[in-house]
């Protein structure tokens, strides 16, 4: 075992570092959606001039081609110089994008790469429905081949950036009378095709996040189809796993900074006692808690990365990273709202208003959405425990 | 960067387990007699009072990650856990320029027992494993302490873990002080290392359970109310593997931030022993609170480490210390 990057990956990372001193944006990310979309887009377009667009793609398809651990580093280096994350395109990069370059034909390939790359393409999922969240294979949303074309009928729930996106992964039923996993078809939707309606959902935190997708008789080209009829569940699963671990590795940094900022608030802020919330010690215990978990959670996802790059398989790590990362960011998000008291309360239907309650709030959609903490102990007992099935 | 056993490392895996199978059958400690002599030969014979010892001091001149491993084994089967203190005093005496008392502890020709210090009691200590031990070792996170046994009169106590024998004793002059961290960042990763290794041999059993033991028709393993209690701790374990072996390998190499990880590997591998066997007596049901079976065992054992080297708030406490800093 071994602790110490290659002289290689250190010097991906000097050279990663010097690029973001150089060409970081540091402006904050607009609120309104289609400037925030524009935003996105701008900084994609510098990724993608300095060689930093689509990290995992190989090279042969425009990427940067970067191993697991010059990703790691790289979503490091991106924490420490404060520059942001893909937002808008995090679904055409992390995860559409890879699934057209496994199952995906080769004029979708020439049409779709470059464009994600370029930042010209944001893509939306089209995966979950109101009836089918976390138990995703009940899912109702149909499509009937009518010529050349998939007629689409249905509606969709949850699709982040959805009001802003050009394409969107649709997951639909094709096979009439089927059931669970069997029977569907993953195809490319044109977010513009005529019959298509999105309409916002307000979520508690009082903002318009995602939003419900409606399709009337939505025609799309057969040619879209990805990865074959009735191949949906496997080309829609098969890319989720590895990229889970990956994308996790931005909010560990993520949760390693708010602890710094929550020590901080802590030293500055005083509880109903009158006691320096820093001064505190059952306050400051808990913080500490939340710091040994954060080093638990980076070391996990080291010896997940070191057994990839192995060879091995990926089984029930990113069930585990996404449970553990949650949990804690849950708890850290609950004791900033008993340090801040009354501060704490004061809320005005937007992130603005106020930050840490804001994300107080946000925690909630940690636990639940992309599979709720429920399901990942159900895939964490199946996977790795083989424990008999309920279901 | 590879955070994966090598070959040589799961062979000293292997051999640890193969070792404490046949000497240490875990069997052992539902016997009336219960406790472990100090049969230091056969353990002295593994090495394993000097691991992590370097060569120039007689040591074998592995590291704190190869020591790691063979405690994770003794904390997975219920093993001898006095190896600990005896091999820390070794150090310390070695340190000291007292060879001649670092061989005999080396050699397994003398023993150390671990003192833990009693509240409002100047120089009253409780001591942990070695009913024949010649010696007691106070390790404090910036400083180690030897005492000499000779002559101390020692008040045994029925002790909670039968295996790791109590006694009541007051410390006077120690014969080596050591002020230095090391002892304790190496004592603070085979602490560790114990209580991982017991949070993944529970997590085990009770997995294991979980798929024989039938109620109303079905094995309890396919209730959600077991599968995720299970899920929680096989988490619980895993979290405290990778960050045992992330601490031990910075602490190996030098690198910064080693002495934050090793606290924070104590804090988690902490949680992870004290509740895995908490779950585990929890989910077997009415054979988990007998004294037949081994769920206990191994919550007593829980409950014992988890006062070695200080409370998991002083763990805490340093943490928050070095976040402020």
């Amino acid at each position: 075992m071994d602790f110490a990057y290659s002289a290689a990956e250190e010097a991906f990372r000097a050279r990663a570092r010097a690029w973001l001193a150089a060409n970081a944006v540091t402006e904050p990310r607009p609120t309104e959606p289609e400037a925030a979309a524009a935003y996105d887009r701008a900084w994609q377009r510098t990724l993608h001039a300095g060689g930093f667009a689509g990290l995992s793609w190989p090279s042969a398809y425009g990427g940067a081609g970067l191993t697991l651990f010059e990703q790691a580093i790289w979503y490091e280096e991106i924490a420490r110089a404060g520059a942001p994350g893909l937002n808008s395109l995090s679904i055409a990069l992390s995860h559409a994008g890879p699934t057209l370059i496994r199952h995906g034909s080769e004029a979708q390939k020439a049409f779709h790469l470059p464009r994600i790359l370029r930042g010209e393409a944001i893509w939306c999922q089209g995966f979950s429905e109101a009836g089918a969240g976390s138990d995703l294979a009940a899912l109702q949303t149909r499509g009937e081949i009518d010529g050349d074309h998939i007629v689409v009928n249905g509606q969709k729930m949850w699709t982040s950036y959805g009001h802003v996106a050009d394409y969107q992964e649709l997951l639909i039923r094709t096979e009439p009378g089927s059931t669970r996993h069997r029977g569907l078809t993953w195809v490319i939707c044109d977010m513009r095709t005529p019959g298509i309606q999105v309409t916002p959902v307000v979520n508690m935190m009082g903002e318009q996040h995602v939003n419900m997708v409606f399709y009337d008789d939505v025609r799309i080209p057969i040619a879209n189809v990805v990865g074959g009829f009735g191949q949906g569940w496997g080309v829609a699963m098969g890319t989720l796993s590895v990229e889970r671990v990956m994308s996790f590795l931005a909010d560990q940094f993520e949760l390693i900074e708010k602890i710094d900022r929550v020590v901080a608030l802590a030293q500055s802020t005083r509880l109903d006692s009158g006691t320096l919330a820093g001064n505190d010690p059952e306050i400051m215990r808990r913080l500490a808690q939340a710091r040994a978990d954060a080093l638990a959670i980076r070391a996990m996802t080291l010896v997940t990365l070191s057994k990839l790059r192995g060879g091995a398989e990926i089984g029930a790590e990113g069930s585990m990273l996404k449970l553990y990362v949650t949990t804690v960011y849950k708890a850290l998000s609950a004791l900033v709202l008993e340090i801040l008291g009354q501060d704490g309360l004061v809320y005005g239907d937007d992130r603005h208003s106020n930050r840490w309650t804001y994300d107080f709030m946000w925690a909630w959609v940690l636990t639940i959405s992309g599979g709720s903490n429920e399901i990942q102990r159900e895939v964490i007992a199946d996977r790795l425990l083989e424990l008999p099935r309920a279901r | 960067m590879d955070l994966t056993l090598g070959a040589e490392e799961w062979q000293i895996v292997d051999s640890a387990a193969q070792f404490l199978a046949g000497a240490y059958p875990i069997a052992r400690l539902h016997r009336a007699e219960g406790q472990d002599r100090a049969d230091g030969t056969a353990l002295a014979a593994m090495g394993w009072f000097a691991i992590a010892l370097p060569e120039r001091l007689g040591g074998l001149g592995m590291s704190v990650v190869d020591e790691a491993l063979v405690f994770r084994e003794i904390g997975r089967r219920l093993g001898p856990v006095s190896v600990l203190p005896t091999a820390i005093a070794a150090e310390v005496a070695a340190r000291a320029g007292t060879d001649a008392l670092a061989g005999t502890l080396i050699r397994g020709e003398a023993s150390a027992a671990l003192a833990v210090a009693l509240p409002g009691q100047e120089g009253g200590f409780m001591l942990h494993g070695g009913r024949d031990a010649t010696h007691a070792i106070r390790i404090e996170p910036d400083r180690a302490t030897l005492h000499a046994l000779q002559g101390a009169s020692i008040d045994p106590r029925p002790a909670l873990d039968k295996s790791i024998p109590l006694g009541r004793a007051r410390l006077g002059q120690p014969m080596i002080v050591l002020e230095d961290g090391a002892p304790y960042r190496r004592a603070a990763l085979a602490l560790a290392a114990m209580q991982s290794g017991l949070a993944e041999a529970v997590m085990a059993m009770t997995v294991d359970y979980a798929k024989l033991r039938v109620t109303f028709g079905r094995p309890i393993g396919a209730y959600q109310a077991v599968r995720h209690p299970c899920a929680d701790m096989a988490l619980r374990a895993e979290a405290a593997r990778a960050l045992l072996l992330n601490a031990a390998v910075a602490v190996r190499d030098g690198l910064e931030g080693a002495a934050e990880l090793v606290e924070a590997a104590r804090a988690i591998s902490h949680d992870a022993a004290i509740r895995n066997a908490d779950d585990s007596i929890q989910l077997h049901g009415g054979v988990g609170i007998t004294e037949e079976h081994d769920a206990h065992l191994f919550m007593k054992r829980a409950q014992t480490l988890g006062q070695w080297l200080g409370s998991k708030r002083a763990v805490l406490d340093r943490i928050a210390a070095m976040a402020v800093a």
